[in-house]
């Protein structure tokens, strides 16, 4: 057979070997059989010698075609194969992501934590520093200094744990109105969270225990109007929503004039339903300017400044906003009730 | 407080508002309303009727009376009343009637005979709380409305709104409000009295501070006998109860001017003196409501010559009170200071219609008005009463109320709108005020004599006048010129925030527990009772006490939690409450504490030990364990732990002595938020990347059983010199060819040097000096 025929032979019966080829270690060992260092073709090469002189240079082109066709069908195959390889892998790494994944579950905060953070953020956002007082105060800070002498009827609104050494639980975060303007002076806009405390019998909607936010501006010129736009807007925040709001007369001795600030019953839009006793008004907060007396008591002189503070009940809200319907459930440290808050 | 719309309408003549608008009204303007309910509605079915025959039902108690219900016709009825004769005039109700409870009254068949309605007792259309027999009228026709008693509604108005208004407790305060409100005239229904002659009796009064004014009338020629029916109906309509005509007079004069009186029997007081004084300590009065009290020496008394009688606004004695012999009256009408009415009326347990008004500091200037209104309603209630004398009228002198200058502009600034001078008048003469002017753009304003006691004295209070008049509707919100800074931080805050959500994330679920604990309690877990503050008036006996600790209350979610879960975590943080000596107002130290519990059904626990060490350290990064000393009778004896920073103890943890957890393991970690907010790191300051290779080589130690991979780390760090960069625990091997009572503990030791790679032979060096210091302490290498 002539060299031509012998490479045009090992062409073929090569690219057959190649397209039948099952593993990579097989198309290697074709390729060294092959087109490898002391393979077929470099054999071929050698004998080029023999060859005619004048067929050489087509009898050169002849080896390099062949010598390159079987290079690429390797090279094909090759591919195909780690491809295929790739893909078994990768198949064969199917896994189940709906199982749970290992280890613990988040916990929750607990509802109030979370409003109360809520708040705070919003009031923050607004220009108010966070201050907190202490649970046990003195009657004082609970009374007096809010123009509540002793005697004073409004002490029988607030049913009071009395402590040995004549302190108390706080009633009402309203104290540390008084506290921070004594440590931050005027201008001031501060709100208080926290634990408070009456003396009050235990039923689904009473709790001796539970949280207030208080809230207080002072400054130059402070008005009624002021204060609407200022809760308007912190309602808002609260409520994601536009709430129609009004004031009407409320007692507190330490603001003056003090309101009772209703909104508009979310439920009914108004219209009257069982919650807002068909009234279309739910009470939600007492809010009122500052009386002068709790200024001074503060060391700011009502002749130069005057402001507004409010009280939000926590709990209160927290209860709306999370549909709770038992006030007991947010102290009785139910992990069933609590980890639905994740 | 009860008011009827009936009532106020005729104080305030002309009123079209009907009852239910008229609450909401008084809610937006004076004072909240708690509801408008409608009273005795089916008393439109109700007519007089005259019974004309009555016979008798047999084998029945019933009789059959026909009556006559004049232009109605004749009816025939089945009655059971004792009373029921021929001849009286009673009520009739008609078939179709819907009385309370929703008794529906119709024609019925009733011992074998039609039944056409029924004749009603008081208490059954609510005229009284009689039910011994059918009402009967002394005057009206056949077939009228019951005379003066037509359906009513009863506006009720929350109490805490009217602390600061004397006025309001009376009908006629809350009748000028609805006057102002809807711009009518106010009807005063306290006649003129011209008071002639010689007060028939001494008063002494021993403090006029405790008891600016006493006035009183004495009566004679007395008939006690139950009050006229639309009298009755009135007070029952309000929820007092009618008992006898002088007594109601007096309960229906306080309900319309809210001036408490109280009838002595004249003849039963002793002396022709009445001394009202504090009562001697021990001192004792059996009070009307056949109850005995024993005061003490700030209780206020109105005495005789035999003692006290009374306790001065508050409650009347029984041995001096109206009977149905009474003859003769002594009518007291006084004025006492609030704080000692208030006083004496909590000490005692005993709220009264009368201590209720008088503690929220009536009108001096009412005692007599009370007096000539009663004297009015007396002779219509008890025909040929006489008064004896003239007026006995002992007052201290009256200092009139200052007038308050109100500054107009001013009022506009605190409202946020402009408010004419006119209407600034008009409401404030609509409510009593006496209004001048006071040089341009002022007022001279001068408060009624009922709002002066202590409502009103600063111009503040006219700002809530005008503003709760004009309506704060009409009040434009407006967004106040401030300038805006950031609020200045408040750190410990933040900072304890970001632990909770940090302990949450952790797995750990936010509980609240309360600040109180039992006696038992803190016993049970070994606190000292007299390190807690006491309460002195606890809600329950087992809330005695303020925690100390988180610990007791964590015990016990722990506990109950188990009840429905195989495991869990959760966390609280909360203040303890520790008694301080020497703080300037003796305030207790409050000291925010965090603690975590973990709970396994299964397990030997350690688990739960770990992820609370895990916990604090992400919390508190860089705390130190340590082996507690001084383990509390709670705490598992073998795993007590210290926490520590910067040699500071921050916390504890630990596991549950087995009988306190018994069905499963519960563990502890009780964090000082306190200590650790002032610990709290510092920002990092970077240390540059390392430019030379570092080196690691490994040691294996073998200890006994129980010594701690923290010793001994510790131990190997204490070894090294600057070149050392880290000693980290590998794990640990027990088993041959190691003894029972051995372990090996591998640690591998990285060294390295800032300005070249450490030759062999330098880290030979430190790895023989780690072995030199491992077996000065006395432990073996494991090769
Ligand atoms: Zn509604």
């Amino acid at each position: 057979m002539s060299l031509a025929a012998t490479l045009q032979e090992l062409k073929d019966s090569t690219a057959a070997r190649i397209a039948n080829a099952s593993t990579l270690d097989e198309l290697e060992a074709i390729r060294v059989e092959t087109v490898g260092r002391k393979g077929v073709l470099a054999g071929a090469g050698k004998d080029m010698a023999k060859v005619a002189k004048e067929d050489r240079a087509a009898m050169g082109q002849l080896l390099n075609a062949v010598k390159s066709a079987i290079e690429s069908a390797l090279e094909e195959r090759t591919n195909a194969f780690q491809a295929a390889a790739l893909e078994a892998r990768l198949d064969a790494e199917w896994m189940d992501l709906t199982a749970p994944a290992p280890g613990v579950q988040p916990g929750a905060l607990h509802p109030v934590t979370q409003v109360q953070r809520y708040l705070e953020e919003v009031f923050t956002s607004m220009g108010f520093t966070v201050l907190s007082g202490p649970e046990v105060e003195t009657e004082f800070h609970n009374f007096d200094a809010l123009n509540i002498p002793p005697s004073h009827p409004a002490r029988d609104m607030q049913d009071t744990f009395w402590l040995e050494g004549g302190h108390l639980l706080r009633t009402h975060t309203s104290p540390v109105q008084v506290r921070g303007m004594k440590r931050l002076g005027a201008p001031l806009r501060m709100i208080a969270p926290g634990r408070v405390f009456r003396n009050e019998e235990v039923d689904p909607s009473h709790e001796h225990t539970f949280y207030q936010l208080e809230g207080m501006m002072v400054d130059r010129e402070v008005s009624i109007a002021h204060m609407l736009y200022f809760m308007k807007t912190l309602l808002k925040e609260i409520f994601q929503r536009e709430v129609a709001v009004r004031l009407r007369p409320g007692y507190f001795p330490f603001v003056e004039p003090g309101f009772e600030l209703d909104i508009q019953c979310l439920l009914c839009g108004g219209a009257g339903c069982p919650v807002c006793k068909y009234t279309g008004w739910v009470e939600l907060l007492p809010c009122g300017l500052v009386h002068p007396n709790v200024l001074r008591a503060g060391g700011i002189d009502p002749g130069q400044w005057n402001g507004f503070a409010f009280g939000l009940g926590l709990t209160r809200l927290a209860m709306m906003r999370y549909g709770i319907d038992d006030i007991r459930l947010l102290q009785a440290g139910d992990l069933r009730f609590l980890n639905q808050f994740r | 407080m009860k008011f009827s719309a009936n009532w106020i309408a005729e104080l305030a003549p002309g009123l079209t508002v009907p009852p239910h608008e008229l609450g909401a009204l008084i809610t937006t303007k004076t004072a909240e309303c708690e509801g408008t309910e409608a009273y005795a509605p089916f008393l439109d079915h109700v007519r007089l009727a005259r019974v004309v025959d009555v016979r008798p039902v047999e084998g029945s108690k019933n009789v059959y009376a026909a009556i006559d219900a004049g232009p109605l016709g004749r009816k025939n009825v089945v009655c059971g009343a004792p009373n029921c004769r021929a001849g009286i005039l009673t009520a009739w109700v008609m078939p179709g009637a819907e009385l309370k409870g929703g008794r529906v009254i119709g024609k019925a068949v009733v011992s074998g005979l039609e039944s056409e309605g029924m004749l009603a007792a008081g208490d059954e259309i609510g005229v009284n709380r009689e039910h011994e027999g059918i009402l009967e009228f002394s005057e009206g026709a056949p077939g009228d409305p019951l005379p003066g008693i037509s359906p009513d509604h009863i506006i009720e108005i929350d109490n805490k709104s009217l602390t600061h208004r004397p006025d309001l407790w009376g009908h006629l305060g809350m009748a000028r409000e609805v006057a102002a409100i809807t711009g009518l005239a106010l009807r005063d229904p306290v006649p003129p009295v011209e008071w002639a002659g010689e007060p028939p009796l001494r008063v002494e009064i021993e403090n006029y501070e405790l008891c600016p004014r006493y006035s009183a009338l004495v009566f004679e020629n007395v008939t006690i006998a139950p009050s006229p029916l639309w009298l009755q109906y009135r007070l029952e309509s309000i929820g007092l109860n009618p008992i006898s005509n002088i007594v109601d007079v007096t309960n229906l004069v306080m309900a319309e001017l809210a001036q408490p009186t109280h009838a002595f029997d004249a003849d039963l007081l002793k002396g022709g003196v009445i001394f009202v004084r504090l009562a001697k300590a021990g001192e004792r009065v059996q009070a009307l409501n056949e109850e005995e009290y024993t005061l003490d020496g700030q209780a206020l008394v109105i005495a005789d010559a035999g003692g006290a009688e009374a306790i001065a606004g508050v409650i009347g004695g029984r041995p001096t009170g109206i009977h149905a012999g009474t003859r003769r009256v002594v009518l007291e009408s006084a004025n006492f200071q609030a704080a000692s009415i208030r006083r004496t009326s909590s000490r005692l347990k005993l709220r009264t219609d009368a201590s209720m008004r008088f503690e929220k500091a009536q009108d001096p200037g009412n005692t007599v008005r009370a007096l000539a209104r009663c004297w009015e309603l007396f002779r219509l209630v008890s025909p040929g009463i006489r008064l004896v004398g003239g007026l006995v009228d002992n007052a201290a002198p009256v200092t009139p109320p200052p007038a308050i200058r109100l500054d107009l502009d001013w009022l506009n600034r605190k409202i946020g709108r402009a408010v004419a001078r006119e209407e600034v008048e008009k409401i404030l003469r609509s409510l009593a005020f006496v209004v001048e002017p006071d040089g341009p753009g002022a007022l001279a304003v001068t408060p009624p004599s009922w709002r002066a006691t202590k409502d009103i004295s600063i111009a503040e209070d006219l700002v809530e006048e005008i503003g709760r008049m004009i309506g704060y509707a009409s009040i434009p919100p407006r967004a106040p010129l401030v300038p805006s800074e950031p609020p200045p931080a408040s750190p410990e805050r933040e900072y304890q925030y970001e632990l909770r959500r940090m302990a949450a994330a952790q797995g750990f679920t936010e509980v609240y527990n309360y600040s109180f604990l039992s006696e038992t309690l803190a016993e049970r877990f070994g606190f000292p009772r007299e390190e807690h503050i006491q309460v002195l008036n606890p809600i329950a006996r087992d809330q005695g006490l303020l925690r100390v600790s988180l610990t007791p209350r964590i015990v016990q979610n722990i506990e109950d939690n188990a009840r429905h879960m195989d495991s869990f975590r959760l966390f609280e943080t909360g203040n303890e409450i520790h008694k301080r000596a020497g703080s300037e107002d003796g305030l207790p130290e409050e000291i925010p504490h965090l603690a975590a519990a973990i709970f396994a059904k299964e397990g030997d626990g350690q688990a739960g030990l770990f992820e609370l060490k895990r916990l604090a350290e992400i919390l508190a990064p860089g705390v130190k364990v340590s082996a507690a000393t001084g383990v509390r009778c709670f705490e598992h004896p073998r795993r007590v732990w210290t926490l520590e920073s910067h040699g500071e103890t921050v916390g504890r943890v630990f596991e549950l002595h087995p009988s306190w957890c018994e069905h499963g393991r519960g563990a502890i970690l009780d964090l000082d938020l306190a200590a650790l907010f002032r610990l709290r790191p510092e920002p990092v300051k970077h240390k540059p990347l390392r430019r030379f290779p570092v080196s690691e080589f490994d040691l294996s130690v073998i200890t006994g059983v129980r010594v701690e991979v923290g010793a001994v780390g510790s131990l190997l760090l204490r070894a090294g010199d600057e070149s050392w960069l880290g000693v980290e625990f590998v794990g640990q091997y027990m088993g041959a060819p190691l003894a029972l009572d051995e372990k090996s503990l591998s640690f591998r030791v990285t060294v390295g040097a800032a300005d070249h790679t450490l030759s062999a032979g330098e880290i030979t060096a430190a790895r023989e000096r780690a072995i030199a210091a491992v077996q000065a302490a006395g432990y073996q290498l494991r090769m």
